[in-house]
């Protein structure tokens, strides 16, 4: 396992069910995505990104083989543990936003800050929704702002307690092209400014092809597909 | 702030939804409770502060047959103020003979009432009216306007009173003593004391209750002077025989009645909370489902399990507290409203406050209920994980049991359990409802577990309705838990209920016409004795007249132990207070000497007793135990010879203690008898004997049964209404229950109305299945609810109330057909709308 990568996955095995009805969804997949690198994962319905995404996470525990994120080898934590971590390192941007409906845009920013036990969660949540254009809607309900708000606010929790990973599984997927790509530029800013590692599960290949690499998932493996543009 | 309460404040404000049902059930059960322990404090209350009002005195010392001798009066007269009342029942008739009324007759003298205040309708002083009528003139009385209505009679009218005439000066408004008195039999009756005498009924032997009221002459004796009075009487007079009360203990059996009928609402009511409890779980469950997604983004936004429980436990706390709130706030108003329906019965100055006692049990019976409940289906937040997010993974996957959880309910179970049998005033009878109540939820439990087994082991039916039903009914999400719970519980117990309240009633009234007597007669001089006899042959030669002697004793001792100190039993009541006795040198024709030996023709060498075989049993007394007994201020002693049955429920003459007829040779006393009609008599037929008795013997008290009967059992009627009441809630409870669990599932149904309506379902079909889902449940809750029903209901009858028990077929029908009507009618509603669903739109908006 490469010292410097931030993320490493060695052969990693997983199957959902048993018996007859047994899916095998990663079979020995393999990934190394050094600190500050933005990744692209691709493929096909079913091949298992999303999967993969939750791995990563530390959401989903292999059957066999091994992940390591910032130093932390995830197959050995404890439920609570990889709890923890994840809300001390990762960042997840979900497709469907799932921004909590009874608490307002900064409260649902500073959900994570506390839970962390972070000093001044709400001026730092605040800051962050600032960063993300939506300080005059710090006050909103999630059912009061547009798909692209929520997203918005989505983004700013993900990166307010500066993780050293953020996670996006189809960030744009719900969205239009114009506030898709105006959610991606934001993203992507963010994590260049903070020299966070990205790593981002699309269909979109316009959207993959702004991160500095693109892999795809084939049938439970993970294979180099293309290098791009940001590596440039 | 601690976070989980910040978290769950947050998600509080999506506003109560989706609870209603849960705060329906917490306030319904918890009001129940507040309510009955409220107004049983209340009227507790209240009966110590008019103590001195109902008691009539400070203290009051009682004694039957004989009046105090001038020694005891001088006692009495140098430590207070006393006043003299006699009561005792009489027969009034017109003076034209046609009407007649046993009265409950009281003779008081120019001091009464020592405390409290009497009135007349009228507004004149009740002294004024009652001053006592020159010779020659008819006696003053002052009635109770149902006199008036049995009678006839208008104020101003005479009527015959033993053996002088009366006038209806007045109508009472209020007597304050009134509750020191036990169930009356007729209508009170008020005149001078000394006019008893005038009238013939202060006879030997007569059943006369002589009270001495003492009042402190500069106002209420203290305390000590109280206690000094009690323990100075009983030094200077060991062998009065007469019974001390004082204002503290003024009505203690109304007291203990009252507790012991709060105790038994109490029981229905944690009937309701547990009904309530499946509600509250149904809701606890159903709010979890929802907020699937909220959790899941909290667990990946790095909340561990144990906040994510926490933030929602603390929820469903303060949800019960709003409940109980709502339920407390009713209970609280509960004694307030009630006090204006039972101002004529009871002491309702006590009623117009808050009980926090009464309040505080309620709210900890209310809280423990919703956690005890709430903890298992709360454990379910633990198995929610952030994955959840990512893809839609249906419903929650089985959770490994978590022991601590478990733990935890059975910890709460536990608590609520034991509080129930501590805050109980019977606490063996509570331990059992404990006992019960645990064993019919388990049982339902396993029942609705062999349905779905059941349903699903069935083979494939080939009609649709009954293939739609049956599935209906095993599927994953299906209504038959809750259904089978919570409708089984209040089915056990509103079956429960009207068994026993058929078997008492039955008991009553039905076995009447063929064994028991028509008539008691009471008061019956020596002296008049055979003439009374050959009256009663003459006028109903058929009917079979008996005679006994009858004297009244209090029990002072047994064995050497006073009968205060003796241990406490369900037979205690024996020795409290005077009783009926009796002594006779044969043995009763109905009874038989199950241990000892019944005393020889000649009569024994000492002083023998009889004692009734189940009475001794649970009181511990047998053969060669000595019996102390003070009648008539003489006390005796008596060794327990032999014991025999005792057929109660005949209603013949029964005694608890005979004695030899040597004890109480030269004793003056009075007879009793009974008239017996073979095969019963006709109203007409007995009222005209009566009449005749009435007129010929106007001393004699005539008790006709079926009236004595009616009384008594309309005093359990109006308890049996009661009870009724407090089981109708259980009943709604459940109704909430399950229409809460219907509005939970209306989702599914909609989308399966949907689904099978567009491939070609009709109506018809689908009305028809889940009618008969609904009729296989309800039918199942009630052949439970009528098995577990007819189990209490035989324990409660048979073991604690020992009647005979007969299986009432259409008080348990009627049960079993209102739970199917209730799940089919709710069910039915609750679908109504889901096959009114146009498809199209709904599809839309999968």
């Amino acid at each position: 396992m490469a010292d410097e990568a931030m993320i490493a996955v060695r052969d990693a095995w997983l199957t959902y069910g048993r018996g007859a009805s047994a899916v095998s969804v990663l079979r020995g997949a393999s990934l190394d995505v050094p600190a500050g690198q933005s990744l692209a994962v691709t493929g096909p319905s079913g091949s298992g990104k999303s999967t993969l995404l939750m791995v990563l996470g530390g959401l989903e525990r292999p059957d066999r083989g091994a992940v390591s994120v910032a130093g932390e080898n995830l197959v050995a934590l404890s439920e609570d543990a990889l709890t923890a971590f994840r809300g001390r390192s990762m960042g997840i941007v979900f497709q469907s936003f799932h921004l909590i409906p009874t608490m307002t845009a900064l409260e649902n920013v500073a959900v994570p800050l506390e839970l962390a036990h972070a000093p001044a969660p709400r001026e730092r949540a605040l800051a962050e929704l600032a960063a993300v254009g939506l300080a005059d809607r710090a006050d909103h309900y999630p059912a009061e702002l547009s798909g692209g708000e929520q997203q918005r606010v989505a983004i700013a929790r993900a990166l307010a307690p500066r993780p050293a990973v953020l996670l996006a599984d189809e960030p744009t997927g719900n969205l239009d092209e114009a506030t898709g790509a105006e959610i991606a530029d934001l993203m992507f800013a963010s994590c260049r400014e903070r020299g966070q590692t990205l790593v981002l599960v699309t269909h979109d290949m316009a959207l993959a092809a702004q991160c500095a690499r693109i892999v795809r998932v084939s049938e439970g493996r993970i294979a180099e597909f293309a290098v791009g543009e940001a590596a440039a | 702030m601690p976070l989980a309460l910040v978290l769950a404040l947050r998600e509080m404000r999506g506003g109560l939804r989706g609870f209603y049902v849960f705060l329906a059930c917490i306030a319904l059960g918890t009001g129940t409770i507040a309510a009955v322990n409220s107004l049983a404090f209340g009227l507790t209350d209240g009966i110590r502060a008019e103590g001195q009002a109902i008691l009539g005195g400070d203290a009051a010392f009682s004694l039957i047959h004989r009046q105090a001798s001038a020694e005891e009066r001088a006692f009495l007269e140098a430590r207070g103020a006393v006043s003299t009342v006699a009561t005792l029942r009489a027969m009034a008739r017109t003076l034209d003979g046609e009407r007649q009324s046993l009265v409950e007759l009281k003779g008081i003298d120019g001091a009464y009432p020592l405390y409290g205040a009497a009135s007349l309708r009228s507004g004149e002083a009740l002294q004024a009216v009652l001053a006592p009528a020159p010779e020659g003139e008819p006696v003053p009385a002052v009635v109770e306007p149902s006199f008036l209505e049995t009678t006839g009679l208008a104020v101003g009218d005479d009527f015959a009173l033993g053996r002088v005439e009366a006038r209806v000066a007045g109508v009472i408004a209020r007597e304050p003593d009134r509750l020191s008195g036990g169930i009356a039999f007729g209508p009170r009756v008020m005149v001078p004391i000394g006019a008893l005498e005038r009238a013939g009924l202060v006879g030997v032997g007569s059943l006369v209750r002589w009270r001495y009221r003492l009042a402190g002459r500069d106002g209420p004796l203290p305390d000590d002077a109280l206690k000094a009075l009690v323990r100075e009487a009983g030094e200077a007079f060991p062998s009065a025989g007469w019974r001390i009360e004082t204002r503290t203990e003024a009505a203690p059996g109304l007291e203990r009645s009252i507790d012991r009928f709060a105790q038994f609402l109490t029981l229905v009511g944690l009937t309701s909370l547990a009904v309530g409890g499946v509600g509250v779980a149904n809701a606890v469950r159903a709010y979890l489902a929802r907020k699937r997604q909220t959790i899941a983004t909290l667990r990946a936004l790095g909340a561990p399990g144990r906040l994510v429980f926490a933030t929602y436990f603390v929820q469903i706390v303060l949800l019960a507290a709003i409940g109980i709130a709502v339920g407390l706030v009713l209970g609280a108003l509960a004694p307030p409203l009630a006090a204006a329906f039972l101002a004529d019965l009871l002491p309702v100055s006590g009623l117009m406050r808050v009980f926090p006692g009464a309040l505080a049990l309620a709210a900890l019976y209310g809280l423990l209920t919703a956690v005890a409940f709430a903890i298992w289906p709360l454990a379910s937040a633990y198995a929610v994980r952030p994955s959840a997010l990512f893809r839609d993974e249906g419903p929650a996957p089985k959770s490994p049991i978590r022991w601590r959880f478990v733990a935890a309910t059975g910890g709460a179970i536990a608590l609520l359990a034991a509080l129930a049998v501590a805050a109980a005033y019977d606490r063996w009878l509570a331990a059992i409802y404990v006992g019960a109540a645990a064993a019919v939820f388990l049982t339902l439990r396993v029942v609705a577990l062999l349905i779905v087994a059941g349903a699903r082991a069935l083979p494939r039916s080939g009609s649709t309705v009954v293939r739609l039903a049956i599935a209906n009914i095993h599927r994953r999400g299906a209504l038959t838990p809750t259904v089978t719970l919570s409708l089984g519980l209040s089915l056990t117990l509103l079956v429960t209920l009207s068994l026993v309240d058929g078997n008492l009633r039955r008991t009553l009234l039905s076995r009447l016409p063929a064994e028991a007597p028509s008539f008691f007669f009471l008061d019956i001089q020596d002296s008049e004795r055979d003439a009374f006899a050959a009256a009663l042959t003459a006028l109903a030669p058929t009917a079979e007249l008996r005679t006994q002697p009858m004297l009244r004793g209090r029990i002072v001792a047994i064995n050497g132990t006073r009968s205060e100190d003796w241990p406490d039993t369900e037979a205690s009541w024996v020795l409290r207070g005077d009783r009926g006795i009796t002594y006779d040198q044969a043995l009763p024709a109905n009874s038989e000497v199950v241990t000892g030996a019944w005393w020889p023709p000649e009569g024994p060498a000492g002083n023998e007793l009889s004692f009734a075989s189940d009475l001794a049993g649970e009181l511990g007394v047998g053969v060669g135990d000595v019996v102390r007994i003070n009648v008539l201020g003489r006390e005796v002693e008596a060794t327990i010879s032999n014991l025999r049955t005792v057929e109660w429920e005949t209603l013949s003459i029964n005694f608890v203690m005979i004695f030899s007829p040597n004890v109480f040779a030269g004793a003056p006393h009075a007879h009793l008898a009974t008239l017996t009609f073979p095969g019963g008599a006709g109203e007409e037929q007995e009222l005209a004997l009566l009449r005749e008795v009435s007129a010929e013997f106007p001393t004699v008290t005539a008790i006709r049964v079926k009236e004595a009967l009616e009384t008594v059992n309309g005093v359990v009627q109006d308890l049996v209404t009661a009870i009724r009441a407090a089981a109708a809630l259980t009943l709604i409870a459940s109704v909430l229950v399950l229409a809460g669990t219907l509005a939970a599932s209306h989702r599914a149904r909609i989308y399966d109305a949907v689904i099978l309506k567009t491939l070609g379902a009709r109506r018809r079909t689908l009305i028809g299945a889940y009618t008969l889902e609904y009729l296989i449940l309800g039918g199942t809750a009630a052949l439970f609810g009528v098995g577990a029903g007819v189990v209490a209901a035989r324990f409660i009858a048979v073991e604690l109330m020992e009647l005979e028990f007969v299986f009432l077929p259409l008080a348990a029908l009627s049960a079993v057909a209102l739970a199917v009507a209730i799940a089919v009618a709710l069910g039915l509603v609750g679908t109504w709308r889901a096959l009114g669903e146009q498809p199209a739109r709904v599809l839309r908006n999968l």
